[in-house]
This record gives C-alpha cells, sequence and structure tokens, in this order.
C-alpha cells in the first residue's frame, strides 16, 4: 500500500516534471509568437488601439480571439466582416446602428482613437489562430440554394463587397443577415433605383421617421448598391423566400 | 475554537457574505439584460455589472480563504496568529482596495483584461496586502509547536497564488502575450495552486468532522494534489489553442486538460469515503454537508463540464459562446464558493458560540443554493448549445441568435431567484449568529501574553 512518504514523492515530482515542462514549452511558444501573429505589421497605432481596448472593458461584453463576454458580438475578424468604414461608424455613434437593439456604450472616441481601434482590430484578423473561428460547417444545410428562389445575381458572391459587409449587418437576404432592418429580398420589386439611392444618401431625408442610420458610403458605393438592390425583384409565385427560412 | 486569534477569521467570514450578496445583485442586472430588460444601461452598463460581478466573486473567494487560514492555520500549528493587529489592518485594506476597485468600475476605471479588470495601481496594493498576510501565516507556522501536511499545503497553495498573480501583471503590446499570461494567473489559479487550498481546507473540515486519522487523510491529499498539478498545469494549454499560440497546444492542451476531472473524481471519491468511514458523529452535520456536497459540486461542473469542452475539436465551436459561462458558475460554485461556505458553516457556531447550524433555515439554504445552481448551469446549457448551432455551425446573425435564447434567461433568472433564496437563507444564518464572542475551548491556554495580545486588538478583553 502507498505510504505517505510515496504519496509527498508523486506530488513533488509529478509537479517538478510538468512544471518544468510548462517552462520549457513557453520559451518556445514566446519564439514562434511573432511569426504566428504577424507581430511585424503591429505599429504604434495598432499598440493605441490595444491599450484602448483593454482600458475601455471592451471584453466586458464583447470576445475577441474567443476571450471575453458574451453580450456582444465576436471581434476576431470584425474587419473582414464589417469593414472598416463600419467599425468606425459603429464606435462614432454606436446608439444609432442597431436601433432599438442591445445597446453599446457611447464611448465618445475620437477620431485618432477610432483609428487606433480599427487599426488594432485589422491587425488581430490577421493572425494564425490555429482555424478559429471555424466557418459555419452546416450553413450549407440551413439554407439550400435551390429552395431559397434567389437569382442568380443575389448569390453570395455576385453581391457588391459593401454590401456584404454592411448592409447585412441589420437586413437579411436569402434568409442570410440581420434581424434589425426588414428583409430585402424584392427590394427592387418596391422601390426604383432613384428612390433607393436617395435613400441610402441619407434615410431621414426620405423618411423622418427611419430608424436606419446615415451610413459613410462613397457616391460609387451608393451607385453599385443602388444597381444592384433596384433588381433585386421578388420571386417567382410558389418559391417565396419564405419557405427557405 | 482553541484561540483568541481565531476571531480575525470572522471579519473575513462577514466581508465573503456581504461581497458575495453583492456578486449576485450585479448577476440579476446581468440577467436581465440578456432578457432584453437592459434598463440599468445608462447607469451600470452591461460590461460594468459584468466585470463587477466577476471581481466581486475573486475578492470574496480571496476573503473566505484568508478566513480559513486566520482559523485553520492557529489550531492546526497550536499558537495565535503572530501579529494579530496586522491581521486586522490587512482586513481592514483589503476590504478598502476592494470597495475603491468596484467603485472605480462604476467610473470606467479599468485595465480590462477579463478577470484582471482591477487597474495596475490597485495592482500593488493588493501586493502588499498579500504579501502582509502570507508573511503573518508563514511566521505564525514557523513560531508554531507542530507543521502539519495539511497547513503546508494549504500554505503552499496561498503563497503560489500570491506569486501567480504577478505574471498577470507583466506589461505587454502584444494581445497574445497578454492572453498567455492572463491564463497564468486565472487557470494556474482555479485549476492548480487553488485545488490545494481546496485539498487543504477539506483536509482539515474532514479531520475535525469525520474523525478519520490524520495520516490517512495527509496521505491521499498529496495523491489528490499531485494528479491536480499532473493534468491541471500543462492543461492550460487548453487556453492557447486559439489565441495566437503555436498548434502543438491543441495536442498538449487537449490530453491534459483532458485528465483534469480525475483529480476532482478522486476529491469527490475521497471526501465521500472519509465521511462514510469517519466513526465521529460530530454535531455539525450542515458543515459535513458543504464539505462532501462541494467535491461532488466540484466534480460535476469543474471536472465533467469543463471536460464537455476542453477538447480542441469541441471548442472550435463552444470557444467564446455561452457554453462557457454554463461550465464557470457551476465550477467556481461546486469548487470554490461551496468550499468557503464550508469553511464558514463549521466556524461559525465556535467563533459566535451559537449552534446555527442544526436548523432548518440552514438545510433549506443547502438545497435551495444547490437546486437553484443546477437549474442555472441547465439554463445556461440550453442557451450555450443553442448559440453554438445557429451562430457558429450554422451562420446565423449574432444578434438574431441572442434573440432567439432571450427566452433561456427567463429560465435562467428563475434558477437564479430559488438560488438567491438560498443564498440569502445562508446570510441571514451568518447575521443571527451574532458576533465572535464565543468561548475558547476548555483546557486551552488562554492566559499567554499572544492570547491577551490577540483579545486586546479584537476587544474581546472582557471575557479573560
Amino acid at each position: 500500500m502507498l505510504s505517505k512518504k510515496g504519496a509527498r514523492a508523486f506530488f513533488v515530482i509529478g509537479t517538478g516534471l510538468c512544471f518544468g515542462a510548462f517552462v520549457l514549452l513557453t520559451f518556445d511558444t514566446f519564439n514562434r509568437i511573432p511569426a504566428q501573429t504577424n507581430q511585424a505589421a503591429m505599429d504604434e497605432s495598432v499598440i493605441r488601439g490595444k491599450h484602448l481596448w483593454d482600458t475601455s472593458n471592451c471584453m466586458g461584453c464583447h470576445t475577441l480571439l474567443g476571450e471575453g463576454a458574451y453580450y456582444a458580438p465576436e471581434l476576431t475578424k470584425v474587419y473582414e466582416r464589417r469593414g472598416p468604414a463600419f467599425i468606425e461608424a459603429m464606435l462614432r455613434d454606436p446608439e444609432s446602428m442597431y436601433p432599438g437593439k442591445r445597446r453599446m456604450q457611447n464611448y465618445g472616441f475620437d477620431d485618432r482613437q477610432i483609428g487606433d481601434l480599427v487599426a488594432f482590430l485589422q491587425w488581430i484578423g490577421t493572425m494564425d489562430l490555429n482555424g478559429f473561428p471555424a466557418e459555419p460547417d452546416l450553413g450549407a444545410v440551413a439554407v439550400p440554394a435551390a429552395a431559397s428562389g434567389s437569382s442568380p445575381l443575389a448569390a453570395t458572391g455576385n453581391r457588391p463587397q459593401v454590401f456584404n459587409q454592411m448592409c447585412i449587418a441589420c437586413h437579411s437576404l436569402d434568409g442570410q443577415g440581420g434581424v434589425v432592418g426588414p428583409a430585402l429580398d424584392g427590394v427592387g420589386g418596391r422601390f426604383d433605383r432613384p428612390y433607393i439611392e436617395r435613400w441610402l444618401h441619407d434615410p431621414t431625408e426620405v423618411k423622418a421617421d427611419s430608424k436606419m442610420p446615415k451610413l459613410p458610403l462613397s457616391e460609387n458605393q451608393i451607385t453599385e448598391l443602388g444597381a444592384f438592390l433596384s433588381q433585386l425583384r421578388p420571386a417567382a409565385a410558389g418559391t417565396s423566400t419564405e419557405t427557405a427560412r | 475554537m482553541k484561540y483568541e486569534s481565531q476571531r480575525i477569521a470572522w471579519l473575513f467570514f462577514a466581508t465573503s457574505m456581504a461581497l458575495f450578496s453583492l456578486q449576485i445583485v450585479y448577476g440579476f442586472i446581468m440577467g436581465f439584460a440578456h432578457m432584453g430588460f437592459d434598463v440599468l444601461h445608462d447607469v451600470i452598463p452591461f460590461h460594468v455589472a459584468r466585470t463587477t460581478h466577476l471581481n466581486l466573486l475573486v475578492v470574496w473567494l480571496l476573503c473566505g480563504f484568508m478566513g480559513a487560514a486566520y482559523y485553520i492555520v492557529p489550531e492546526e500549528v497550536e499558537r495565535e496568529i503572530l501579529w494579530p493587529r496586522i491581521a486586522k489592518l490587512q482586513w481592514a485594506s483589503l476590504v478598502a482596495v476592494g470597495l475603491v476597485a468596484i467603485i472605480g468600475f462604476h467610473f470606467q476605471w479599468f485595465e480590462g483584461r477579463k478577470f484582471l479588470e482591477i487597474p495596475r495601481e490597485l495592482d500593488w496594493l493588493v501586493v502588499v496586502n498579500v504579501v502582509t498576510f502570507i508573511v503573518n501565516i508563514g511566521g505564525t507556522m514557523l513560531k508554531g509547536r507542530r507543521l502539519t501536511t495539511t497547513s503546508c499545503v494549504l500554505f503552499f497553495g496561498l503563497l503560489m497564488s500570491a506569486l501567480l498573480y504577478l505574471p498577470g501583471m507583466i506589461d505587454t503590446d502584444h494581445q497574445t502575450h497578454d492572453s498567455y499570461w492572463r491564463w497564468w494567473v486565472v487557470h494556474l489559479w482555479v485549476e492548480g495552486v487553488w485545488e490545494l487550498i481546496m485539498g487543504g481546507i477539506m483536509a482539515f473540515l474532514l479531520i475535525k468532522l469525520t474523525g478519520i486519522d490524520r495520516e490517512v487523510i495527509e496521505k491521499w491529499l498529496y495523491v489528490i494534489v499531485g494528479v491536480t498539478f499532473l493534468s491541471g498545469i500543462l492543461g492550460t494549454g487548453h487556453h492557447y489553442y486559439y489565441i495566437g499560440a503555436p498548434r502543438y497546444w491543441l495536442m498538449i492542451g487537449g490530453a491534459f486538460s483532458a485528465l483534469e476531472p480525475l483529480a476532482f473524481l478522486g476529491m469527490a471519491i475521497y471526501a465521500i469515503t472519509m465521511a462514510r468511514k469517519g466513526g465521529r458523529k460530530h454535531p455539525n452535520r450542515d458543515a459535513l454537508g458543504w464539505t462532501i456536497g462541494c467535491s461532488i459540486m466540484s466534480f460535476v461542473g469543474a471536472g465533467f463540464l469543463g471536460f464537455a469542452h476542453t477538447l480542441p475539436s469541441v471548442n472550435m465551436y463552444t470557444h467564446g459562446t455561452l457554453v462557457t459561462a454554463m461550465h464557470g458558475h457551476m465550477a467556481f460554485w461546486g469548487a470554490y464558493a461551496m468550499l468557503v461556505l464550508g469553511v464558514i458553516s463549521y466556524a461559525l457556531p465556535q467563533l459566535t458560540g451559537r449552534k446555527v447550524h442544526d436548523g432548518a433555515l440552514a438545510s433549506f439554504a443547502f438545497w435551495c443554493s444547490n437546486i437553484g445552481m443546477v437549474a442555472m448551469t441547465v439554463a445556461f446549457a440550453i442557451a450555450g448549445i443553442a448559440q453554438v448551432y445557429l451562430e457558429r455551425r450554422m451562420g446565423m446573425d449574432f444578434l438574431a441568435v441572442q434573440e432567439e435564447i432571450e427566452v433561456h434567461f427567463i429560465g435562467l433568472v428563475l434558477a437564479a431567484t430559488v438560488f438567491a433564496l438560498g443564498v440569502g437563507a445562508y446570510v441571514v444564518n451568518f447575521v443571527r449568529a451574532g458576533k465572535p464572542v464565543g468561548e475558547v475551548a476548555q483546557g486551552a491556554d488562554r492566559s499567554t501574553a499572544d492570547a491577551a495580545e490577540a483579545r486586546r486588538v479584537l476587544g474581546t478583553e472582557a471575557q479573560a
């Protein structure tokens, strides 16, 4: 039977070996981090952004690298997902961006701080995270392409980039996207192109009580979106997009 | 109770009770926000509530551990606390730093790193505070009449907790370094050295409550803490999967953290076996209930539910979702909250001289809080699993998913109400027991200069 002395030896030797291995692995990890995390791209702005991220307690609601709180979206790939213009607009006036939805505190960041945070998030997005976050692997099952009744025009790859980054944050198309504003399926059948473009310039000019914020869109982007949205026709009878959800 | 200075523990226990109650209030604020009623947003935004909730937890558990040490060490090493006056000062300064930190959060004064949100200036005050505590306890042990394994394991756990706070203070501009060192603190605390504290306290309680021979209990204590470190140290790797660290952590972290439940299982088997074998029927069944309950709930919450999402292929989808909150709540409750409540249940009747442990209210507190916590865990699990499938695997928008799972937070808040009723009953019992004016046991030496000093400091001279 195990003696107390034997038990103590097991504890001391086991702990010593594991801790030694852990320290060695830590050295090795720190040697590899620069290459794996694109450390060369960490400029002054990124570093300022990182400290602003900490002192603003962003992890109190969001996750980054999957770490933080679970009240607001995961931001590791936000630069790629939403693009800089959306992030800037969000940081400038968070409460106008998702009207009537979960609220983010308005920190009153100035232009430089916003630039720093965007630079930080851009850098985070370039890190090699061993595959995190994984692409949704059941998405194809959720929205079968054949059943959605959408035109090839609305296929994700054919959409303007700004649509996939900004519009989709609040609106859905083909059952994919946000739930803040109305779905955009068939929007071209409801409004013509000049109306849509006027709307995109400033929603409240067209409809005073609109909750949609005026977004930082360039003339080119508005033209591009106007062309795209005005061509989204209602699905043919019998293939309602509703059945796809 | 055998020594005058053990009464210092009461100050820490009372602080624990107050902070724990406050922690639950902030939990409700967050629960309602998740349900869609973020009514306090302009006063206490979610991130402030969450940071306060987490940090109150850490501080009240540490307070409980410190109280436990002040209670257990004199009895184990058979002498008064070396400097009772400094112990009292240390308590007051800990409360002061804690209050400044909590109030600071509400004025947006953060370091903003999960679990380590308190600003750097306060970090240094915490270090000074803890060093004072460690020196006082260590000095008491050195001058004591005997050194027991139980007290050494407890002390080693406290000392290592203090040392492991330091990696969290390494300044860095790099998010990966930041995360890497942060887990040295958080993981190596809760899945490493805090388990030493847990082992030490549990061994003390089992020796007192079951009457099993110290040699037997302490032998198995070594085995359990040995398994803890064998799995827990390299198990830190399960936090390094996706933070920009090398890929080998997926294998190392996965393999070693998969062994972590063994340590908790060992602890549960050990506590249950000792309680069944124990010949002595100690009148404090309540304390024994919390002790055994702690060992079982920590296995389920920390061991089993931790294992449920520690493998890299699972964690890829659950990382950063409410599944983590499910595991976190029951793990902290089972392993550490119940442990502190157990040691308070044991010590309180002796400190105050009032036998409140055998009342119906004590049973109500135990069952209500545990049933409430299990129900909360189930609510978090349903919300978390739904989130994993809808958001991570099917690509639904974050906010759309959050609206889908709001309904599960109604369940959560209901369960939390049951939990809060139980904890409330526990706190009422604590308050009813009154101040620490209990008699020092017959036969103990109350005439020493140390005992007189302790009485002077604690204001219990009248009883001398």
